[in-house]
């Protein structure tokens, strides 16, 4: 089915069929020569479609080109030129990113409060506050078992994976959704954390901090994992510094560079949040994967800190200053004016622009900067004189979510459902049932 | 015995190694499954994958060297099955015994590595050729070290007295442990350990299994063989793990049972067999499973000087023990 | 790092090249208030580089993104800089807006002064057309690499005939597709 798309002579947007070849054949290979190894768009060692080229002489990397794009989907010429609402490109903002969902809408929210003139409730800051930690949870967990994965060691993977399932369920049990929580909105957020919820966000949180101690160990004092991740995939201060990398990639370089910290938004200064580094484990930061993981698991314990004050402190009042949607969207649509929005997601800054111009549903620009976006130049340096065996942990380590950079347009696939819709809705709603029990 | 017992024996063999070996595997998956606290796919899981790879398209691509490319599966598997020949396996004598002793079975291990390294080059993929880089430096690794393990054991062994020599089927009649000293039994535990170590490197299996590596080189030199050639090597390779853990067995257990049970004849045999079908089993999850479930994937530098370094001075180390042992023994 | 302190040199560095300046505060937090400040300013494009060489040697310089749009006789750039991470609060964050006329479409780069901007200069090249003399790389990060046309254009007649193909051959598929999967 693929190959004949791929080939069809009219189509406009999908790239030529010469990319598959080139996967396929290799240049000879002599003693001391210097030969091409294509990794993806499709390979199991990334997670998401793009292709790193590497020049490797016997097991040495001595050249990568990388080449993004195959997810772009146009999400940004979608929202500013297709005749969208404001509400229309919340839910589409949303879905830029299945990992760190709720970090896109949240900044967007903020931006176009800012340029509309629109006062977010501090009981709705807090929730927001707490929905992005827990994702951050969800988040680090994942990757630690994707970097597992890459390693070869497939027993963190599953011990990390059914950890995080643990956080799932609470987001479920508060948004209703896994994944694409649709809690902010303009003004506020859509659900309420109730105080019969407490508890049990608080127990996960006990459930988390009790193994907390235990995946730190399996991680970091595990002599294969400290093997292949020590020394490997070195992104140096200067270097993170000058090429802008943002998230734990920087702060595993040492940089104590954190949007909570550093432009303090929404309820996060009332957490006094600090940027995490190696240093705050007792090492020396060198910027390796090693410091990486440091750095991702660290952040665990910080949100869990960061959602039990968060609990604690939920101020009362209402959850959102626009409770009718109408009125909102005649109020966005008289709005005029410009503004930014930012959020420090599980990889880093991400930042949305929006302007709006008075009587028009849409705004005039938007604009997505996603945190992978400002750490794909750390790639270069991160590669150079590694080896083979470690380019999947070192295009992991950045923790790319090429989805959320490429903003990509899929194309459908065709493919038969054996489970009707129907069948699956029932399925979610029985397990939402069973856990409320 | 006649040509014809020969033959008829050897099939028996064959097929039986052949449907241990997928057992094996199938358990393998099993125990590694409830290990990370997963249910794992069925026992006859690897049964099932082969009767599929079977009827798959085989495909050779259009730049691979394709008289290699076909030749080496099948390599792979008559070398395999071959060296369950010369096996002794439970009570019984290897069925080719005095055509080939234990240099031979070295040779016959090697070959299906060899075999899948030569396929990976002559793939025409620059995954493949990596790959195949690879699964030679981590050959010339282990070998020398497996070497000394067969030697060392071996040559103790002729100095007992045991005829002949090399002799895989006269090693599983007598056990070393007891006719050693002290120093010899530190030596044999050395060389048991290194054994052990090598058995994963040679089946490439975690945390030695870089010639492979699924994130890093998609199957490397196994990434353009599909269909009845990727079965044909599935089937090598479970046959080959039989037969490492059997040489274990031969070399280091070669304890039976049924005396001690009282029992002979037909029904000593039997239960012998079972025995060494246990003991073959209790290897594989020591050496193979436990140690793929418990650790991340090593590079082949870390694989070339560990083997190098460490495990060749550990077996080295064992071999002087045993002739220390000797000279104490008189 | 405080706003002022940023105002204050930028003004004093690009004189009357800095123009309409802008300090725009925002108040967050709900148990602890803090203040953040933005400034926003216009600077002609010449100035673009010494701007951000005054910003860089006040502290470590951010580059979150250049936003662009097409607004009909000219095309607008807004780079999006932060200057001063690392303290609670400190990171002061700068926009400046520049003009880019459509008959000569170019801005010198940044990428000698801050090598970070590579990918989102590289971005405005394949999304608007504009050009950044001095920038290392001219390679596309997102689009196919013969891609006609410049997708945030307001301007090119191609688009709205590329995009109408493009759902045009989506349609004519559709019916292809469920006959032959």
């Amino acid at each position: 089915m693929k190959e004949k798309r791929a080939q069809d002579p009219e189509d406009p947007v999908l790239p030529a069929v010469e990319e598959r070849e080139v996967l396929l054949t290799g240049p000879e290979v002599g003693p001391g020569e210097v030969f091409s190894v294509p990794i993806g768009p499709i390979h199991p060692a990334l997670k998401e479609p793009i292709r790193l080229t590497f020049q490797v002489q016997g097991e040495r990397i001595v050249g990568v080109q990388i080449r993004t794009g195959f997810a772009h989907r146009g999400i940004e010429f979608m929202g500013m030129r297709q005749g969208r609402n404001l509400i229309q490109i919340l839910y589409l903002s949303e879905r830029i990113c299945g990992i760190c969902s709720i970090s896109h809408p949240i900044a967007f929210t903020q931006a176009v409060e800012r340029a509309a003139g629109i006062e977010v409730p501090p009981r709705a800051q807090y929730i927001r506050v707490i929905i992005s930690e827990l994702e951050r949870i969800h988040s680090h967990l994942l990757w630690a078992g994707v970097a597992a994965h890459e390693l070869g060691f497939d027993t963190l993977l599953h011990l990390t994976w059914r950890v995080r399932e643990k956080v799932l369920d609470i987001l479920e049990e508060l948004s209703g959704n896994r994944i694409n929580y649709a809690i902010p909105i303009f003004g506020g957020v859509r659900r309420d954390i109730t105080p019969d919820q407490y508890p049990k966000v608080r127990e996960a949180l006990r459930y988390y901090r009790g193994l907390f101690d235990e995946l730190l160990d399996a991680f970091l004092r595990d002599p294969t994992v400290e093997a292949r991740t020590r020394g490997v995939g070195i992104l140096e201060p200067k270097e993170a510094e000058e090429l802008c990398a943002v998230g734990p990639t920087a702060r595993a370089s040492g940089l104590r560079k954190d949007v909570r910290q550093d432009r303090p938004y929404l309820a996060y200064s009332d957490f006094e949040v600090k940027a995490i580094t190696p240093e705050d484990y007792g090492l020396t930061p060198v910027g390796d994967v090693y410091d990486k993981i440091v750095v991702r698991l660290l952040e665990v314990g910080q949100s869990i800190e960061i959602i039990e004050k968060a609990l604690e402190g939920m101020p009362e009042g209402e959850i959102t200053s626009f409770p009718k949607i109408p009125a909102l969207l005649a109020h966005l649509k008289k709005a005029e004016g410009e503004g930014l929005g930012w959020h420090e997601a599980p990889r880093g800054e991400v930042i949305h622009y929006v302007r709006l111009v008075s009587g028009e549903e849409s705004p005039l620009v938007w604009k997505v900067k996603a945190p992978t976006y400002s750490n794909l130049l750390s790639w270069y340096p991160m590669f150079e004189g590694q080896e083979v065996a470690d380019i999947p942990i070192i295009a992991a380590c950045i923790d790319p979510c090429i989805c959320c950079m490429d903003r990509v347009y899929l194309v459908r696939n065709g493919k038969e459902e054996t489970w009707t819709k129907e069948g699956l809705l029932r399925l979610s709603w029985e397990k939402t049932r069973r856990m409320r029990r | 015995m006649s040509g014809w017992a020969i033959f008829g024996q050897a099939v028996l063999a064959v097929v039986g190694g052949v449907i241990v070996g997928l057992f094996y595997r199938g358990l393998d998956r099993k125990i590694a499954a409830h290990m990370q606290a997963r249910i794992g796919p069925p026992l006859r899981q690897p049964f099932l994958d082969l009767g599929k790879l079977l009827v798959k398209e085989t495909v050779i691509p259009r730049t691979a060297v394709a008289w290699v490319f076909s030749a080496m599966p099948f390599l792979a598997v008559l070398a395999s099955f071959t060296a369950l020949l010369y096996l002794p396996i439970g009570p019984f004598r290897p069925i080719l015994e005095g055509y080939g002793d234990a240099i031979l079975v070295l040779y016959l291990l090697a070959v299906p590595a060899l075999a899948m390294a030569l396929g990976g080059f002559a793939s025409g993929s620059p995954l493949g050729v990596v790959g195949a880089q690879r699964e030679l430096v981590m050959l010339v690794s282990y070998e020398f070290p497996l070497a000394v393990v067969l030697v060392a054991v071996a040559w103790r062994l002729s100095t007992l007295g045991i005829a002949p020599a090399f002799s895989l089927g006269a090693m599983a009649q007598h056990s070393l442990w007891a006719a050693v000293g002290p120093l010899g039994l530190i030596g044999l535990v050395l060389l048991l350990g290194s054994l052990l170590v090598v058995t994963p490197a040679e089946l490439a299996k975690i945390p030695f299994d870089i010639p492979e590596a699924e994130t890093e080189i998609a199957g490397g030199l196994m990434v353009e063989y599909s269909g009845t050639y990727l079965a044909l090597f599935y089937l090598a390779d479970a046959v080959r793990t039989v037969v490492m853990a059997g040489l274990a067995v031969a070399l280091f257990i070669p304890y039976g049972i049924a005396g001690a049970l009282g029992l002979s004849g037909a029904a000593g045999d039997a239960v012998d067999l079972i025995f060494w079908l246990f003991k073959v089993f209790m290897v594989m999850v020591a050496a193979v499973t436990t140690v793929r479930v418990g650790m991340a994937r090593l590079k082949v530098d870390q694989i070339a000087r560990g083997f190098w370094l460490r495990i060749t001075a550990v077996a080295l180390s064992g071999l002087l023990l045993l002739a220390l042992d000797k000279v104490v023994m008189g | 790092m405080k706003a002022e302190q940023v105002l204050n040199a930028l003004k004093t560095a690009l004189g009357e090249n800095f123009r309409n300046p802008e300090l725009r505060p925002r108040s967050v937090g709900v148990a602890r208030k803090w203040t953040v400040e933005e400034i926003w300013a216009e600077v002609p494009r010449e100035a673009i580089p010494q701007a951000v060489g005054t910003l860089k040697s006040l502290g470590p310089l951010h580059i979150s993104i250049i936003s662009g749009h097409d607004a009909r006789e000219h095309i607008e750039l807004l780079y999006h800089l932060a200057v001063g991470f690392g303290t609670e609060g400190g990171e002061v964050m700068v926009t400046l807006r520049t003009r880019v006329p459509k008959s000569d479409p170019r801005v010198p780069s940044i990428c000698g002064i801050l090598p970070g901007a590579e990918t989102t200069e590289r971005e405005k090249i394949e999304f608007l057309g504009v050009d950044f003399p001095g920038i290392p790389c001219r390679d596309h990060v997102f689009l196919p690499d013969d891609l006609p046309v410049h997708p945030w254009r307001r301007d090119e007649p191609e688009l709205e005939k590329f995009l109408h193909r493009m759902v045009e051959w989506e349609k004519g598929h559709e019916g292809k597709e469920s006959a032959g999967s």
